[in-house]
């Protein structure tokens, strides 16, 4: 009994100890550590009282600030709101006007006025302008006095191309400063604009297309190449230095100056400099569809204002080149192709030429103007680019022809006829039933400019039908007609011929292309190489590159464009030559697409394409009409195509009862 | 435990025959047991938020136990800021360093009560809302508790509120931190992110029915030159415009913060923000705007006027798609300015000004999270959001589609393509298509994918001999997918895939289809097309080869496209579907189609009238029986892509490629592409 009870005593003591330790073990855990646990991260402690903690604010306190009137801004400190008066800008629109040249101008100076007093802003008045621009360029120590009409500088925009060229010659006001360049510590952002730094030798319109010819990068081109201070680039391979732009490890890849000063670099990145002098190399890798890769710029990127630089250059700090270096290398195919595909867009649309640097800026002003119904961010950064996509359009990038995709969206399913009765045309009584046959049709427009007066009654017709009347030029059939309540246009020529079947399948083939012209018969455009001129011709050959439009599906916006886009001389020459309005409309889409027109099978044969409408029997003013404008556009736009488009079983040995457009069938 | 229980059982007979010592005795080892057993069951079943790795080492204190640091008057006051910093002078990034993550670490210092010399607090320790940032940071993947390794530092001190700062004294505070160094790489938050937090749920619903006001003013404090004008605006315009006011008539306990009065009609505050489809936002005395975030949440347009005013976030949220800005000496036009907007860009505004709020403003969280994003873009140029990430709304993002190849760019002919044969066995019909392929002009090289693992090429004396490179690539496994491989000896942007019995293709025709290619870079361009259809009775979606008057897919026995495809197809195809193609053996022309529908949103162009890869020799396979399983399996795939896909990307279209001067009654030998082959 006893010894039972020692035992049991023991046990019991035993097993209070073995609990007693495993309690208290925790309990010292939780004593003991004073420094953090290794791995565990020490987080911000979560306070016992945090539910009782004050807010920042007092219950009585208000949330709003203090009442401040605005400080009259002093003139370093400009902005938009304070500085500029936009109420000239209202009534007239947006009107620019230059100050004459003072001698001696440099090139650049004649080239800025050249490109100003043709695009369609230019007024020669200066009380009725908005924008008063004056050029800063002459060589050094010939700088202009103060102007006229300064004003305090008040809505004037003071242009300098070069960096300090004649800085501090005068104050500069409430004037706006459009640099090349301007450093970051006295660029004002919104209120200043920041220009590329551009060569000499610059094209004033037109300009070189970007280099790049494939979307991807060549497997064996290199990775980097580096701007050189002496100029040109150097091609460098990034595994064998690590150090690539830094002096000392220069010596060791001596055999890799593949291309020593070379014009343009071909590799995928293009490192650069922060210097100041080193923007000149920005604009040389754009070109080129080489990735700019900055080292910390002290310069202002230009048009940063609008232009997201994110998409196609990458801003680099130079004090961490190994991380620069490893992120280059290890950059996912798909962000290089979609930098170096952004590099070409920004240069063909906003740097390529003078005139479109000019044009650009003056185009961030008008939207500083415009306020709300600016261009949106989308229009900016996406083909065709701003100077294309008009805001006084609409600022919804669904309005536009360009943005479906982007958009998640698709054009709609119905199109407005619009057909031109000329001088000598005839009601198109036939055209009219053949066309209201389609299902897709909404309306139909005629525009009757005739002498004759339109006859009193049209066809019974299942959707309306709306005269409009008036003896108008040929370029007055691309209107923005507010009646048009669709996004897709069919302009027809009382002439034309079309069947049912035809429309139907045109249409269905342009709601996949809503960028694009959709036309039954073509043209196409050639070099003349003994004349050393642009020809075209009706012959029928084995590609294209413009559609008529007496019978072609496009959107409504190009209306828009042709009317309100095109400068001073192409307007003057559409309204002298009037058969010039089907090439200009084929350029004005070209250049906005870059991409040819596209054919669809028509059943009418080409002898019948309208003789009057065909060059050949033109006189020389028709004839030279595309040489002309190639000249006003400073650039040829149009692109061949060999294809058109059919329906899937166009003319196929296969029951016609299978087929779904039987009247294109017809031999 | 057993012990224990032994004992229990047996105690109570025991206990009184016991002398008392040991009476006292067995009690005290009783209750020692006892506790045991209690501590033991306490830690080991205690919640789990308690015993989490976590908490043991989150300190569980209160804010008033944190050590009191007491600042002499005659501390260092820290150098005024200077205002032309940059990120590339003032920031020093050597401490952000290399970072595989490419993530910025955030260091938070620890919570400290400064006190001055006579022992007054220099501020109030930490306001609800400073703590609720911190904590948000601290759970973030840019916390770092390890000062050495971060490359942002983080006060505890709160300035939140300017109002209750002593700023000489959070100054000496701030300049005695341990890697303080002129506030290099520190991070202050300074803000007033709108009114009393708790406000009436019914807000946080947005409503559709229309806005009764056009145009509403509800600042309580604004300059009278201000308020002369607004009223003004009233006047002109009516009924539209409401110009709200502190109200003075209020009886004590309703708070007066969230009353806004006009005469004497009361108005809830915020819920009246609701009913106007724009909002003013005039200009206060600093930097933050508190009716801003109100006005966003009541998804009402803000109309700033307050010129030189940086609205938050600005540089990575593009405000002219949520907000009006007007000059202040534009206020007297602001109704016409607003007039002008037209309707469908004015509801723009209005869900943009929502999402805003939503994803940057509506918790301390969401600002603390935007803020130390936006530092982190900068430091990480490379990995930087985009502006859509930052600005699209979900919707948007879900519906768009931003392809791949989007510039318009016609590659050059003289690029040429690169044809890959992908075979087995089939020596002598590869031999073939080798022969027929290379007479095509634009041919550049011609890559043999060789799949069979168990026999080897045949020698290079045997293969035919053509004018371009002629490759062979040997595969590691007998896989479909070998024939997207990206592989390196592709050095052109085209390529066309082709199956080693695919004999019939003329060189016309194959010429022809480079050609379309080159005008569609960025879709798939082929031959016989297929279609895919819903299926009503079986509700699944249908495979059909019929000749229909629809294509929405092409096959790849012959198809040109971009190589960017092949490494789509290879690294970046959705969810399983690569191995389930490999497995079944079937189907990776399919595959290819949704990849390629899927990132470029369009169709894919078939070319000439041909319908089907028929060779002469293959007749005998093509029983009834063998077509119906393949069109279930077919039929298989796209319901299994398209679950995958989590949608339905083919695009269907009734058109295809021919030459221009197909079938027009033209002498043939003028033609381009006479033989362009039959069905």
């Amino acid at each position: 009994m006893q010894s039972c009870r020692r035992k049991s005593l023991w046990l019991a003591l035993l097993a209070s100890w073995l609990l007693g330790l495993l309690g208290i073990l925790p309990l010292l855990r939780l004593a003991v550590p004073t420094g953090p646990r290794a791995g565990a991260p020490q987080g911000w402690p979560r306070w016992l009282d945090a539910e009782l903690l004050q807010s920042f604010l007092q219950p009585g306190e208000l949330p709003e600030d203090a009442p401040q009137l605005r400080r009259a801004p002093r003139g370093g400190s400009c902005d938009w709101g304070a500085c500029f008066d936009t109420s000239k800008c209202r009534s007239g629109g947006f009107k620019v006007f230059v100050y004459p040249a003072a001698e001696p101008t440099s090139e650049m100076q004649h080239k800025i006025l050249a490109s100003i007093e043709g695009s369609r802003y230019h007024t020669v008045s200066p009380t009725e302008a908005c924008l008063h621009l004056l050029t800063l360029d002459a060589p050094a120590g010939a700088c202009s006095l103060v102007p006229p009409k300064w004003n305090g500088g008040k809505n004037h925009l003071v242009l300098r191309l070069h960096p300090a060229s004649c800085s501090g010659t005068f104050q500069l006001g409430w004037a706006m400063v459009a640099e090349a360049s301007p450093t970051v510590d006295t660029f004002r952002p919104g209120f200043d604009v920041a220009l590329p730094l551009l060569p000499e030798a610059h094209p004033v319109r037109g300009g070189a297309p970007g280099q790049l010819r494939q979307h991807s990068p060549h497997p064996g081109a290199a990775l980097l190449a580096l701007a050189e201070e002496r100029g040109g680039w150097r091609v460098a391979a990034t595994d064998s230095s690590a150090c690539p732009w830094d002096g000392h490890c220069e010596q060791d890849h001596g055999p890799e100056q593949t291309h020593p000063g070379a014009a343009l670099p071909n590799a995928t990145f293009c490192l650069i400099p922060g210097r100041r002098a080193d923007a000149l190399r920005f604009l040389q890798a754009l070109q080129a569809g080489c990735i700019p890769v900055l080292l910390s710029p002290r310069w202002e990127l230009p048009f940063s204002e609008v232009i997201d630089w994110t998409k196609a250059a990458i801003v680099a700090d130079k004090r961490l080149p190994l991380q620069v270096l490893a992120a280059l290398q290890e950059m996912p195919p798909t962000r290089v192709l979609a930098l170096r595909q952004q590099t070409q867009f920004l240069w063909d649309t906003y740097f390529s030429s003078v005139e479109k640097v000019i044009r650009t800026a003056l185009e961030i002003i008008q939207d500083r103007i415009l306020g709300a119904s600016a261009h949106p961010s989308l229009l900016w950064n996406s083909p065709p680019g701003a100077l294309l996509a008009l805001p006084t359009f609409s600022t919804s990038p669904l309005d536009f022809p360009f943005y479906y995709l982007q958009q998640g969206s698709r054009p709609a399913g119905r199109f407005s006829a619009l057909i031109w009765v000329g001088a000598t045309g005839q009601p198109p009584l036939k055209l009219i039933q053949a066309v209201a046959g389609s299902q897709h049709c909404a309306q139909i427009l005629v525009l009757w400019s005739n002498d004759k007066p339109p006859p009193p009654s049209w066809p019974e017709t299942a959707v309306p039908l709306l005269v409009i009347e008036g003896h108008r030029k040929v370029s007055a059939r691309f209107f923005p007609h507010s009646a048009i309540s669709t996004d897709a246009i069919l302009s027809l020529d009382a002439h034309s011929s079309l069947s049912t079947s035809e429309v139907d399948f045109a249409f269905v083939v342009w709601q996949s292309f809503p960028e694009r012209m959709v036309g039954f018969l073509t043209w196409s455009h050639f070099w003349d190489e003994a004349q050393g001129r642009w020809g075209y011709t009706a012959e029928r050959v084995n590609e294209f590159s413009m559609v008529l439009t007496s019978a072609a599906f496009y959107h409504r916006y190009y209306h828009t464009l042709f009317t309100h886009s095109l400068p001073k001389a192409l307007r003057r020459l559409a309204e002298a030559a009037p058969h010039c309005v089907d090439v200009l409309m084929n350029f004005l889409v070209a250049a906005a697409t870059k991409l040819p027109p596209i054919k669809v099978p028509s059943g009418r044969r080409h002898e019948d394409a309208s003789p009057p409408r065909v060059p050949g029997d033109l006189g020389p003013a028709a004839r030279d009409c595309i040489d002309r404008v190639a000249a006003g556009f400073g650039h040829m736009p149009l692109v061949s195509s060999r294809l058109r488009l059919d329906p899937v079983l166009f003319k196929d040995p296969v029951s016609v009862l299978r087929k779904k457009y039987r009247g294109l069938e017809k031999p | 435990m057993c012990a224990s229980v032994k004992y229990n059982i047996r105690g109570p007979a025991l206990i009184p025959r016991m002398k008392i010592k040991h009476r006292i005795y067995y009690i005290t080892l009783f209750s020692v047991v006892l506790l045991g057993l209690i501590a033991t069951g306490v830690f080991q079943f205690w919640p789990h938020s308690i015993e989490s790795s976590n908490d043991w080492s989150v300190e569980k204190r209160s804010v008033r136990d944190v050590p009191v640091v007491r600042l002499p008057a005659d501390s260092p006051i820290p150098e005024r800021g200077d205002l032309s910093c940059r990120m590339h002078t003032c920031f020093d990034v050597y401490r952000c360093g290399f970072n595989p993550k490419n993530k910025i670490k955030v260091f938070i210092y620890s919570l400290k009560k400064y006190v001055d010399d006579s022992g007054v607090p220099v501020s109030n320790t930490i306001s609800r809302e400073y703590n609720e940032l911190l904590t948000a940071i601290s759970d973030s993947d840019y916390y770092t508790d390890d000062i050495t390794r971060a490359c942002l530092f983080v006060p505890s001190i709160d300035v939140l509120n300017q109002n209750t700062l002593r700023i000489k004294e959070t100054a000496q505070a701030l300049a005695q931190l341990s890697r303080w160094d002129r506030g290099t790489n520190h991070l202050l938050f300074n803000m007033l992110p709108g009114g009393p937090p708790d406000y009436n749920t019914a807000l946080d619903v947005p409503r559709d029915s229309p806005r009764r006001y056009f145009l509403l003013s509800s600042q309580m404090a604004l300059h009278p030159e201000y308020r002369e004008e607004l009223g003004a605006l009233q006047a002109k315009h009516g009924e539209s415009v409401l110009v709200l006011d502190k109200c003075t008539n209020l009886s004590e306990d309703v708070l007066s913060v969230r009353k806004r009065c006009h005469e004497h009609q009361v108005f809830d505050y915020p819920q009246v923000l609701q009913e106007a489809t724009f909002c003013v936002v005039l200009r206060g005395a600093r930097l933050g705007q508190a009716v801003l975030s109100d006005v966003l949440r009541a998804g009402c347009v803000p109309v700033v006027i307050a010129d030189s005013y940086i609205l938050p976030f600005s540089e990575v949220l593009d405000w002219k798609r949520a907000s009006v800005v007007v000059p202040e000496e534009k206020m007297a036009d602001v109704y016409s300015i607003l007039q002008s907007i037209p309707q469908r860009q004015i509801e723009e505004m209005q869900r943009q000004a929502r999402w805003f709020w939503e994803a940057y403003f509506q918790s301390i969280k969401a600002i603390a999270l935007a803020t130390l994003q936006i530092i982190n873009d900068r430091i990480y140029p490379y990995a930087a959001i985009s502006y859509e990430e930052w600005n699209d709304p979900p919707t948007v993002k879900w519906g768009s589609v931003s392809n791949p190849l989007f510039l318009p760019l016609i590659p050059p002919q003289s690029q040429g393509f690169t044809a890959i044969v992908l075979t087995y066995d089939r020596v002598e019909s590869l031999f073939r298509v080798i022969t027929e392929v290379s007479k095509v002009p634009s041919l550049s090289k011609l890559l043999v994918v060789w799949n069979n693992q168990n026999k080897s090429p045949p020698e290079e004396s045997l293969w035919p001999k053509i004018r371009v490179p002629l490759k062979v690539v040997r595969t590691a496994e007998n896989k479909l997918s070998n024939r997207f491989f990206p592989y390196d000896e592709i050095e052109t942007e085209a390529v066309l895939a082709i199956d080693d019995d695919i004999i019939m293709l003329t060189s016309d025709e194959l010429q022809f289809g480079y050609e379309v290619w080159r005008e569609f870079p960025d879709r798939l361009v082929g031959y016989p097309g297929r279609l895919h259809l819903w299926d009503h009775e079986m509700s699944k979606w249908k495979y059909e080869s019929e000749w229909t008057n629809e294509v929405s897919m092409v096959l790849t026995g012959a198809a040109f496209y971009h190589k960017y495809f092949n490494y789509l197809y290879t690294y970046k195809m959705p969810g399983d579907i690569k191995n389930w193609v490999d497995a079944h053996m079937n189907c990776e022309d399919i595959a290819m189609n949704f990849l390629v529908a899927n990132v470029t949103g369009k169709a894919v162009i078939k070319v000439t009238p041909r319908k089907k890869f028929k060779c002469p020799e293959c007749t005998a396979i093509d029983g009834l029986s063998l077509d119906q399983t393949h069109m279930v399996e077919r039929s298989e795939c796209i319901n299994k892509f398209a679950s995958v896909f989590g949608t339905m990307p083919l695009k269907v279209v009734e058109h295809r490629a021919d030459p221009v001067l197909y079938k027009d009654d033209f002498p043939e030998k003028l033609k381009s592409f006479p033989n362009i082959g039959s069905l």
